[in-house]
């Protein structure tokens, strides 16, 4: 049942040879992966889609994904119930319009980037069901934030 | 290369022989995926929209479970250090003995996926990427699973183990796989993903063997 | 070999011990005064207002997760190349300290998001690979556990770590290469902090106390590690003195 007895004596040829062959086989598969790596990360995978993305790709209505970009400034807006707002998402070349029905973010705010997931309705509105507010990597004392806005010099996002 | 190919068809006559258990990783397999819309509900909408996810880690599953069949045996009854001090190296001896587990596991898993799909009504645009995931991705779970079930070969009673310390890895694997077949279905193509897939699949290829082999080896002494 | 000077044990106890009360001495002052610059002193975030707090216990234990993990991957290629005695207890004691980082990070990171982003967790990238570090650092416990023979359980545990340690870089660089929810990074981007110095300070400080708690730790489990095995050996002595002589020999090369 084991065909071991006749493994041996062919491979004792060069083992040296051998070894330095194997290697550079390695090396090849290795540099092959990394390079689909690199490939691969050219193309952008995604945690979300921007409103860009959905004029491109086409994105039916009624399939979920994440939408992400910018709060467009002076777009929200609260409904008389109270708890359904609707904002614009825009990448600063499309724009989406939002409508989300619950709690907003603490960091939610005009000019802020968000991520929203749900699905577009037939009129084209992204009917979201959960916002998220991205943060981004600057923090700025708030006393700071105000005196920059006071004098002019203010180039951060949102109010 | 003569003997390399004796180990891969050594261990195939060997799957063969005890029974079919590729078989049995094929039926564990389909009744994973049967508990799904049993426990969720045979809601047509929902089920299509988790398939691809339950095929994957259903798949992911049955992978991890036959792992025990890749060197418990062969450790046990001593054969597996006949092959260490055969003058073929150890990280080719591994290698074959992936391939030959991942030929009576994972094809299987293959072959029956698209089947699996049909039942959850899974959307049609989608079998081709499935199935091209399942390709690249099925080999990297066998190999990255080898380094487990290696590095508990000497441990009784290691099946929990194997799971705490493989699924981890596995995440990756899993988070392509899926991702690749979600985005073909929502047309946003599943290119990147399935470069990544490629590249898991290289990259394990080469390295978990090197890695199981020094697990192996120091099991042996 | 001057390193292994180093790796005696023995010789390892008798110069870590000095070290030990300076190590909490320096932890104590570093972790209160940052703690107290960083609760009372730093300003308030524009925009996160005062949750941004939560960043100076958050950021440091973050770090520490991916830096234990760093140790025990050096300690693990030394181990498993140089077979150095110390290489292994230095990986096995590490790896429970990392652990408890981990779960910290992530805690404080869940706390923080909740009001900030609006939920307690999501899957992107970066959260995902830290929750995979915490399953790393647990299976290499588990592991370690599994094993009889501390030698033998030294270097399988080093080949699981020396795996897992792809998954190091893919954190850090996560979100550079993913559009994760989770901020890039603030301090060590390129261009270089871009935060004031009222911030940047206590979150040093608390980084650096984060540093030094851990070294303490790690040498006091070390010195226990090194005096559990010296028990075990003295005991395996008394029931059968033939074999112990071995492990003896193989346990402590001096």
């Amino acid at each position: 049942m084991l065909p071991s007895e006749n493994l041996p004596l062919e491979m004792m040829v060069k083992p040296k040879n051998k070894r330095l062959s194997l290697l550079v086989v390695v090396s090849i598969i290795l540099v092959a992966a990394v390079g689909l790596m690199l490939v691969a990360f050219e193309d952008n995978l995604i945690f979300f889609n921007t409103p860009t993305d959905i004029v491109e790709k086409e994105i039916e209505a009624d399939r979920r994904f994440r939408l992400g970009g910018l709060v467009e400034e002076e777009s929200v807006r609260r409904d008389d119930d109270g708890l359904t707002t609707r904002f614009r998402v825009t990448d600063l070349t499309h724009t989406v319009e939002v409508s989300f029905r619950g709690i907003l973010p603490d960091l939610f705010r005009e000019g802020q980037g968000v991520v929203a997931e749900g699905k577009l309705n037939a009129a084209g509105v992204f009917i979201a069901s959960e916002v998220l507010a991205k943060h981004d990597e600057n923090y700025i004392p708030e006393n700071v934030a105000e005196a920059l806005k006071k004098s002019g010099q203010w180039r951060g996002a949102g109010e | 290369m003569a003997p390399f190919f004796q180990v891969v068809r050594r261990d195939l006559r060997l799957a063969l022989r005890q029974g079919g258990s590729g078989t049995l990783v094929v039926i564990f397999f389909v009744l994973t995926v049967t508990l799904f819309p049993l426990g969720i509900g045979p809601e047509p909408m929902i089920l299509a929209r988790i398939a691809s996810g339950v095929i994957w880690v259903a798949a992911l599953l049955a992978a991890m479970l036959s792992l025990d069949r890749l060197f418990q045996a062969d450790f046990e009854d001593g054969s597996l250090e006949l092959l260490a001090l055969s003058p073929m190296s150890l990280e080719m001896t591994v290698l074959a003995k992936t391939i030959a587990h991942w030929l009576t596991t994972g094809v299987p898993l293959i072959i029956a996926s698209p089947l699996l799909a049909l039942l959850l009504g899974f959307d049609s645009g989608g079998y081709g990427v499935l199935l091209l995931a399942m390709v690249l991705g099925t080999p990297a779970l066998s190999f990255v699973g080898g380094i487990g079930a290696a590095l508990t070969v000497s441990i009784r009673r290691g099946g929990v183990l194997v799971s705490l310390l493989v699924l981890p890895l596995y995440i990756p694997i899993l988070i392509f796989g899926v991702s690749a077949v979600e985005a073909s279905v929502t047309g946003l193509g599943a290119r990147p993903q399935l470069l990544i897939l490629a590249a898991l699949f290289l990259f394990s290829g080469v390295l978990a063997p090197i890695a199981s082999a020094a697990a192996l080896r120091l099991n042996l002494e | 070999m001057s390193l292994h000077k180093f790796a005696n044990p023995a010789r390892f106890v008798r110069l870590s011990s000095p070290l030990l009360p300076w190590l909490w001495i320096s932890t104590a002052l570093l972790l209160g005064v940052g703690l107290v610059l960083a609760l009372f002193v730093a300003p308030a975030d524009y925009q996160q207002g005062e949750s941004v707090r939560i960043m100076y216990v958050h950021v440091p234990a973050a770090w520490m997760s991916m830096f234990v993990y760093s140790v025990m991957a050096v300690a693990s290629a030394v181990a498993l190349v140089w077979r150095h005695p110390l290489a292994d207890l230095t990986a096995k004691a590490s790896a429970p300290i990392g652990a408890a980082f981990t779960v910290l990070a992530l805690a404080t990171g869940s706390l923080w998001g909740q009001p900030m982003w609006g939920t307690w967790w999501v899957w992107d990238a970066r959260l995902t690979s830290v929750l995979v570090l915490l399953f790393l650092y647990l299976g290499y416990m588990a592991l370690w556990q599994a094993f009889d023979d501390p030698q033998k359980a030294g270097r399988a545990t080093a080949v699981l770590t020396l795996v897992g340690a792809i998954n190091v870089p893919i954190i850090k660089f996560s979100v550079d290469w993913w559009n994760t929810l989770h901020q890039p990074a603030t301090v060590s981007s390129l261009s270089g902090p871009s935060l004031p110095a009222s911030m940047l300070i206590p979150l040093l400080l608390m980084a650096v106390g984060f540093m030094t708690f851990f070294s303490a730790l790690l040498i006091i489990r070390i010195q226990r590690e090194i005096i559990a095995r010296k028990i075990r050996t003295l005991q395996m002595l008394q029931a059968n003195p033939e074999a112990a002589a071995v492990t003896a020999a193989s346990a402590e090369p001096s």
